[in-house]
């Protein structure tokens, strides 16, 4: 994955936060970019499907941020628990909760990458982007 | 009123398949893709779904178990006509998978409805429907239950106005299933292993409402997709005055001796023992032709044309006055090689064909195509010459001295133009005579001419009329008063 893609990741997260935002609204707003991305994914790719890309990119990022791994818990079929993901990160500080969250975006964009490619995954994911675009204007860098 | 209802033809982007299919594909129309694992049933789908849609006509993809989606776009992406770009535009992949696995078609059904309706496609492909069917098994009453369900998607999509494909594979041909009866088309695919090769074959085994075309076809898959051979049309009609006018041979001496030239459109089978000269006297009438600024196409299953001796040949191979084919598939038919040179011919506005040798030909083939070899040659030649091209073909002769023979395929009857070459020992020398045996409505020479290859080519020289029986390989020289060569 480029640097813009990462970027992309990382803006829309930001997008969702306010500034000096505490660990529970950063992991509020990954929560709901998560279900962005899941509900972009999910028609094409089935629930199953998103949940194994999912449970890998959780199993990638526990590597560096330990206090991921007690997530990683479930059978096979099950599916994320949104509301137990936000919790877990809830408890972390800020700038954890930031940046697992930006790993665990850039990891779980990557494996996708690598398994369908680029531009089909660009395309696949346009959608959540737009959720995420409308849920807050982009504003202008302050000077 | 008496106007009919005028069924469109969509075309699906698969070369050969709108032949196949009498005429492209009739619109709205519920059509089956069936066939084992592995014989390209998702991708032809794929190539006709990614060749259709467009956002006025988009489409709608249902996976449902089988290939999970990640795996099916992974490996499809692969080929050339896969466009991420169309994807959430004018294509759709929607999973079905928690609905088949609850195994309830009603719930399959409905949800196929809520999505047709969301989106209004104008394209359906529900793939595989195997797993639709097995998701039923579990209820016992599977028949009844398939059944209903096939009436109502085939109403539903009618209705809806949805060309619609059901990918399965699990079919029987025997089999009374009643996905049969409801499909208004049944595309089977097949895969025939014969000792090395593989074949791909289809059959269109129903298309309502149009004459598809009978029987099987072979195909092939590239990074393109598939490609359908389908059997050239035998249109034997000539343009009027093309027997008029003739080719010359490139060779001095052997023009006269066919009454002026091998008549344009016609074909010519060019019959010799090995080493006897084929080969030459071919690239001699190629020639010949790009002297005359007449292009032309070989088709070489012996020697490798880029490694031409001939000069002029290989330059006109560089630049592009001359086509070649060659393929070296362990599973080549007679119809890809036809698709391969009607490429070449009307790509290059060909005047001249030469198909050295059809003994090389006949290897070349798969071993299952070698059973209708004759067939499909004389279609082969049909086709050429019905494209208005001058045909010339070699073939290796072994050289019988006790019977007359020009062809070991009995080709002989189907081109209009025949010369034999043949070894004799004279002198205890091995020397070479030809003869034009026959040249269709020609008053061609009937001479048996003694002729020598050297740097030039083919030098045609005298008869040997001081010797008779030359045909039987052991010539005798005639009694006093049968007179030396003449000049």
């Amino acid at each position: 994955m480029n640097s813009q893609e990462s970027n992309r990741f990382t803006a829309a997260l930001t997008q969702r936060m306010a500034e000096d935002a505490n660990s529970r609204q950063i992991a509020d707003a990954i929560g709901a970019m998560w279900a962005d991305i899941e509900g972009a994914l999910q028609p094409v790719l089935g629930r199953r499907g998103v949940a194994a890309l999912f449970k890998r990119t959780l199993h990638l990022t526990a590597t560096r941020h330990p206090w991921l791994a007690a997530l990683r818990a479930g059978g096979a079929d099950s599916t994320v628990d949104l509301v137990e993901l936000t919790e877990l990160f809830a408890q972390q500080s800020p700038a954890a909760v930031a940046e697992a969250g930006c790993a665990l975006f850039t990891l779980f964009r990557d494996l996708l990458t690598t398994l369908i490619g680029d531009r089909l995954s660009e395309r696949l994911l346009q959608a959540a982007w737009s959720i995420s675009s409308r849920a807050a204007p982009a504003q202008d860098p302050t000077p | 009123m008496t106007s009919k209802v005028t069924i469109n033809r969509l075309s699906t982007g698969v070369p050969g398949l709108d032949d196949l299919l009498g005429g492209g594909l009739p619109e709205f129309s519920f059509n089956l893709i069936a066939g084992q694992p592995g014989c390209g049933k998702t991708t032809l789908a794929h190539q006709i779904m990614f060749a259709l849609a467009t956002e006025q006509r988009p489409a709608l993809y249902f996976t449902v178990l089988g290939e999970p989606p990640l795996k099916m776009l992974r490996y499809q992406q692969q080929f050339s006509f896969f466009d991420p770009a169309a994807i959430n535009r004018s294509v759709r992949f929607i999973n079905l998978c928690e609905e088949a696995m609850a195994g309830d078609l009603d719930h399959v059904l409905a949800r196929i409805a809520q999505e047709v309706a969301a989106h209004e496609p104008s394209l359906v492909f529900v793939d595989s429907f195997r797993s639709v069917v097995l998701a039923t098994d579990a209820g016992g009453h599977a028949h009844n239950q398939l059944q209903r369900f096939m009436q109502q998607l085939g109403m539903l999509m009618t209705s809806w106005q949805a060309t619609t494909f059901l990918i399965g594979e699990y079919f029987t041909e025997t089999d009374a299933n009643p996905v049969f009866t409801v499909a208004d088309g049944l595309i089977w695919m097949r895969q025939s292993v014969q000792r090395n090769a593989m074949v791909r074959q289809m059959e269109i085994m129903k298309m309502r409402g149009q004459p598809s075309l009978p029987g099987l076809h072979s195909f092939r898959i590239s990074g393109n997709g598939l490609q359908i051979f389908v059997p050239a049309l035998a249109t034997p009609s000539r343009g009027g005055d093309v027997a008029s006018s003739r080719a010359s041979m490139g060779v001095p001496g052997l023009d006269e001796m066919m009454d002026g030239g091998l008549p344009r459109g016609y074909s010519l089978l060019l019959a010799g023992p090995s080493g006897s000269g084929k080969t030459i006297l071919a690239a001699a009438f190629l020639t010949a032709g790009l002297l005359n600024g007449e292009t032309g196409v070989i088709a070489a299953f012996e020697r490798r044309p880029h490694r031409m001796h001939n000069p002029m040949l290989a330059r006109a191979i560089e630049d592009g006055r001359l086509g070649v084919v060659e393929s070296h598939a362990p599973d080549l038919s007679i119809e890809e090689v036809m698709q391969l040179l009607s490429v070449e011919i009307r790509r290059l506005d060909a005047k001249r064909v030469v198909i050295d040798s059809l003994s090389g030909f006949e290897l070349a083939l798969g071993p299952s195509f070698k059973d209708d070899f004759r067939e499909s040659l004389l279609r082969l030649v049909t086709s050429l010459t019905g494209m208005g091209v001058t045909v010339l073909m070699t073939s290796e002769l072994e050289d019988r001295y006790t019977d007359l023979r020009f062809s070991p395929y009995g080709t002989a009857f189907m081109t209009d133009a025949i010369i034999v070459q043949r070894y004799i020992e004279v002198d205890s020398r091995l020397r070479r005579v030809l003869a034009v045996v026959k040249v269709r409505d020609s008053a061609h020479s009937d001479q048996l001419r003694e002729y020598s290859i050297d740097d030039d080519g083919i030098r045609i020289g005298s008869m040997l009329a001081a010797h008779e029986g030359l045909l039987g390989g052991r010539p005798t020289t005639r009694p006093a008063g049968g007179r030396a060569r003449e000049g």
